[in-house]
């Protein structure tokens, strides 16, 4: 039914698989941006279709076109540069090339949207009251104290608490979570009939983007909404969507039930995706299959397989022509592969390799390289020429840690709890307000700056940390030079050796970091963090800003290095699949506390602490038929770090918390079994 | 408000340190006297009256006393009080820079938003280089050129002064022959200060129109109007407020070189006058005011912003 064969009398809705007739039909959409250097050809004949309260999930990596196809729907490209072909339906009626006065009265009427940005779409001088209002003035002109009076009902629908005092906030006094839940209020006002949902949960922690997904499922039935779901997240695909699509490069390569998809898929594309992303519901592998290369850019009319270039099983006919879409199974089940038949299986398609020698289990305590103590970071507030000395951002309030050769120690928490300035701490980039750090036995100096050669660290935005007007040869050889520790002709050899190591050609030293694409970048920030021969590399979020096929050459990459070099290493990040394959140990962070600290295999398979158990409940599991009913959803957000919770800083969201003294009684971070410490009252070590 | 604070002290401390610092005999600069024509006994008398015998703290004490009681001492070309000058053009000069201000802001973001919405358009293209050089025009030149064309050649408005002397016009001929004397000044300046705010108003509108919530409200069906005028127009304007504050400061600043094309009585002139006459004092006193001007007028801004911007109210 999406393919381009099936073509239907203009006018006519054609039938979806209910039988009703579809809401939403996209017919060879193509979309090029016609840029003064180039044309960039962001879709490339895609056709799809939604039917009423279906939800259909658009996933593909970054650039892959599942914005700009969404975008052509709502008629929001900017044009020019944007040129839009094809055809696109609602309810039978075509939208491309209506007159903007028409196509108005659809936008936020039948069909709204809720991009990714939450604060940055929401308008910073209005009231939220005022912008859900808004569309209700525009298309029902209601007045404004109705718009009003219904917009604290919305808001109170998605969740807000006392709405009708938050109806006349700001969005800047909202969290990241309660302006999603304002911006699908929004959304709502009308009743619309179809619901875009881009990436609206790609900015928020994983327990909110929980709360978010379970918010749109219950509107969805209650407000019959076919939602359209653009992703590149196909742990959350498996949560909510009845069909899928994946894209790449402008096109979709494969199409049909979610349940097809993730159990019988006849792509190698969607295979490697599946395959590459580390889940918590499988074994930990000790690598993790990977897609070669990177996504590509089209500027140029597609005449090949667009995957050809990373793909196992390209051969004969590949490069001839552009495959189309075709059935390969029941209930619209079709791929753009010619070869789709000679798949077989997808561990054989896309092998997890062999590690360069790692092993894992081997219980040798290692000795303790980093070791800190009590450690507390705090950050005046700053209010007008004044800093309050009272009040503080204890964004690391007590932290002890051992970090151990050759292992590594993961970090996990949600955004604002402190992870990131712990690592900045490690490498001596923020100065501690109490406590100790030691590397080796030896404290810390902030002055000699000598342990900046022993500790490295590697950001979340590899091209940020870069100075782009640097060859990439000065850019690795920045810490050799720093520490003297090369003459110029030796740093040349170190340079091509280390851009070796990490699998980049030796003879790239000579260009830009920006003629390098996200994952090359950050391989080149994992050389220069390496060149100094560190003992111990802090990584704050090293793939989070990658695209899901390369996050996964980013992490072998990572567990190649150490086990070659033996370096300790400190992984910080939010995703707690990845956390879990890369760590030995795993660290939870609340609010500038650990909570629970333990081996990696305990925390995961019998996490203790109740935040860690929420943490992972709201970790979406790429399984379509996995049961989401049973668990507990964390309720609202982080409280501020400048005034944390007394007693137990977790009681106000925590389940199970005992009324009069979990909000008085601070507990204490125990040892329970040897090597595993929490801090919970319900949580008790051994007696005796 | 504390920085406020902070620039006055070091403004007047700066004016008070100045002349006593300078090489040469700080009682020209201070007392305003020929000090060459006068006998000891007179200087010495001089001295002790303007207190340049007392200690240096105390001196410092006694300036912010007259500068409190608006005392600025005396001009040494008239041998007027100074306030008095002060006094008499400042009322011309707020004419001439209120008016001027109004007509480039006016113009100014008019013509930036129309840019902006048509940002690419050959409208937009021509607008942008024809105020990119107007910015370029000197001044001085542009003063001159009207007062050849419309004084001179026509005729048809009078080439200097604030008002016609000795006229004793009453009733509207009053206002009228005051009106006719501020049009070419108050044309030069607001031709000089249209580019700034053009551009400012330009960038900001383009900056804005990129933003995520204009794409918000046309998903949610707004109009064009209602884009324009509900979203874009006040974030747009918050910055474009600032510059205008600021520019507004500075223009007393920017008056001495039209004022003296077109001897307009202002205190540009005043400052042409005591700097061709070395008339220190009053050199001084005029940086004072247009110092306070510019901090009015940025205290103005840092008050209005937060009107406008929700994000910048402290809680
Ligand atoms: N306004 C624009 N001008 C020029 N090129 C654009 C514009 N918008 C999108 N593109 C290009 O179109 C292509 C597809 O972009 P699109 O935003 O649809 O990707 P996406 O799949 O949504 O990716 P992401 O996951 O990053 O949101 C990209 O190459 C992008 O650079
Ligand atoms: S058509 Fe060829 S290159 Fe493309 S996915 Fe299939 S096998 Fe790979
Ligand atoms: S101490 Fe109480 S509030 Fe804290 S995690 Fe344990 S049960 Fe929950
Ligand atoms: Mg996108």
């Amino acid at each position: 039914m999406t393919t381009r064969t099936a073509v239907a009398g203009r006018g006519y809705p054609r039938e979806g698989a209910s039988g009703e007739p579809n809401l939403l039909e996209i017919e060879n959409l193509m979309v090029r941006f016609e840029l003064p250097a180039e044309t960039v050809r962001a879709v490339s004949g895609v056709s799809l279709s939604v039917a009423p309260s279906e939800t259909f999930a658009l996933v593909g990596e970054s650039g892959s076109g599942k914005s700009v196809s969404m975008l052509s729907v709502m008629g929001l490209l900017p044009s020019p540069p944007a040129v839009v072909s094809g055809s696109i339906r609602l309810e039978g009626r075509e939208v491309l090339g209506m007159p903007g006065r028409l196509l108005r009265r659809f936008r936020g009427r039948d069909v709204a949207m809720v991009f990714q940005e939450p604060m940055s779409s929401l308008n910073p001088v209005h009231r939220v009251g005022r912008q859900i209002g808004e569309s209700l003035r525009i298309h029902r002109g209601v007045a404004r104290s109705e718009a009003r009076r219904q917009a604290i009902h919305l808001l109170d629908r998605v969740g807000i608490p006392s709405a009708s005092i938050r109806v006349d906030d700001y969005p800047h006094e909202f969290s990241g979570g309660m302006r999603q839940r304002a911006m699908i209020a929004m959304a709502l006002a009308c009743d619309p009939k179809l619901l875009i949902a881009d990436e609206p949960t790609t900015a928020l922690d994983v327990t909110v983007q929980a709360q978010i997904v379970d918010l749109v499922r219950e509107l969805q039935a209650e407000y019959r909404l076919a939602v359209v779901w653009i992703t590149h997240d196909l742990g959350v695909v498996a949560e909510i969507a009845d069909r899928v699509a994946v894209m790449y490069a402008g096109r979709i390569l494969e199409t049909g039930q979610a349940s097809d998809l993730y159990r019988a898929t006849r792509h190698p594309y969607t295979s490697g995706l599946l395959r590459s992303i580390p889940r918590l519901d499988r074994s930990v592998t000790t690598r993790l299959a990977e897609i070669p290369g990177a996504p590509v850019r089209v500027v140029s009319e597609l005449a090949a397989c667009p995957f050809d270039d990373r793909c196992p099983l390209a051969a004969d006919g590949c490069q001839d022509a552009l495959p189309e879409l075709e059935a390969v199974g029941p209930e619209g089940h079709s791929s753009a592969c010619i070869h789709h038949h000679e798949m077989g299986s997808a561990s054989s398609l896309w092998p997890e390799g062999t590690a360069a020698g790692r092993q894992d289990s081997e219980e040798q305590p290692g000795d303790v390289v980093v070791s800190i103590r009590d450690l507390r970071v705090h950050f005046p507030i700053i209010r007008g020429m004044r800093e309050s000395r009272k009040r503080a951002i204890r964004a690391v309030d007590g932290v002890s840690l051992d970090v151990v050769r050759g292992k590594t120690l993961g970090i996990v928490g949600e955004s604002g709890c402190g992870k990131t300035t712990l690592g900045r701490a490690m490498v001596a980039l923020v100065r501690p307000t109490g406590g100790t750090i030691e590397i080796n036995g030896e404290p810390i100096n902030h002055r000699s700056g000598r342990h900046r050669k022993v500790v490295q660290m590697i950001f979340q935005d590899p091209f940020s940390a870069m100075n782009p007007g640097m060859r990439v040869s000065d850019v690795i050889a920045e810490p050799l030079r720093i520490h003297r520790l090369a003459d110029a002709g030796t740093a040349r050899e170190r340079v091509s050796e280390l851009l070796t190591q990490v699998g980049l050609p030796p003879d790239s030293g000579g260009r830009y970091p920006h003629e390098f694409s996200g994952g090359q970048r950050q391989r080149i920030a994992v050389a220069r963090a390496l060149a100094a021969d560190p003992e111990v590399v802090v990584c704050d979020e090293p793939v989070s800003s990658l695209d899901v096929s390369v996050q996964a050459q980013v992490i072998n990459l990572l567990a190649d290095l150490q086990a070659r070099t033996g370096m300790a290493m400190v992984f910080i990040a939010h995703d707690l699949a990845v956390v879990r394959h890369v760590s030995h140990e795993v660290g939870v962070m609340y609010l500038g506390e650990i909570v629970e600290k333990a081996p990696r295999d305990q925390l995961y398979e019998d996490p203790l602490h109740p935040y860690t158990k929420a943490l992972l409940e709201a970790v979406p599991v790429p399984e379509p038929d996995y049961d989401a009913s049973q668990r507990t959803r964390l309720v609202g957000d982080v409280p501020s770090p400048a005034d944390p919770p007394a007693g137990c800083r977790f009681h106000t969201r925590c389940p199970v918390a005992v009324e009069g003294l979990c909000s008085t009684v601070k507990p204490a971070l125990e040892e329970v079994t040897p090597g595993r410490w929490v801090s919970c009252h319900l949580v008790s070590p051994p007696a005796g | 408000m504390a920085q406020y604070g902070v620039v006055v002290v070091v403004a007047v401390t700066l004016n008070f340190l100045l002349p006593r610092l300078m090489p040469g005999n700080p009682l020209a600069l201070i007392a305003g006297v020929d000090v060459g024509m006068l006998t000891p006994d007179q200087r010495a008398e001089i001295v002790a009256r303007v207190g340049l015998d007392a200690p240096l703290w105390q001196q410092y004490l006694r300036y912010w006393g007259d500068i409190f009681t608006g005392d600025f001492g005396f001009s040494f070309r008239s041998s007027r009080p100074i306030v008095d000058m002060i006094w008499e053009r400042l009322p011309w000069t707020l004419l001439i820079t209120g008016l001027s201000l109004l007509v480039s802001a006016v113009v100014g973001v008019l013509l930036g938003a129309i840019s902006a919405w048509r940002r690419g358009t050959k409208g937009d293209l021509g607008m942008l280089s024809g105020m990119i050089s107007i910015e370029s025009l000197p001044s001085f030149w542009l003063g001159m050129v009207l007062v050849s064309l419309f004084a001179v050649q026509w005729g048809l408005l009078p080439s200097f002064g604030a008002v016609t002397p000795a006229s004793d016009l009453e009733g509207w001929a009053h206002v009228w022959d005051i009106i006719s004397h501020a049009i070419l000044p108050v044309t030069a300046l607001s031709i000089v200060g249209t580019p700034g705010v053009y551009m400012t108003m330009r960038y900001s509108m383009l900056e804005t129109l990129g933003e995520d919530y204009i794409r918000t409200a046309r998903a949610k069906g707004a109009g064009e109007r209602r884009v324009l005028f509900g979203h874009v127009a006040r974030n747009t304007i918050a910055p474009v407020i600032t510059v205008l504050a600021i520019r507004l400061g500075f223009a007393f600043g920017g008056t001495v070189i039209i004022e003296t094309v077109f001897s307009y009585p202002g205190l540009g002139r005043l400052v042409f006058e005591a700097v061709a006459g070395r008339d220190y004092p009053v050199m001084q006193a005029a940086f004072l005011v247009f110092t306070a001007a510019i901090l009015v007028a940025n205290l103005a801004a840092d008050l209005l912003y937060p009107l406008i911007d929700p994000r910048s109210r402290t809680s």
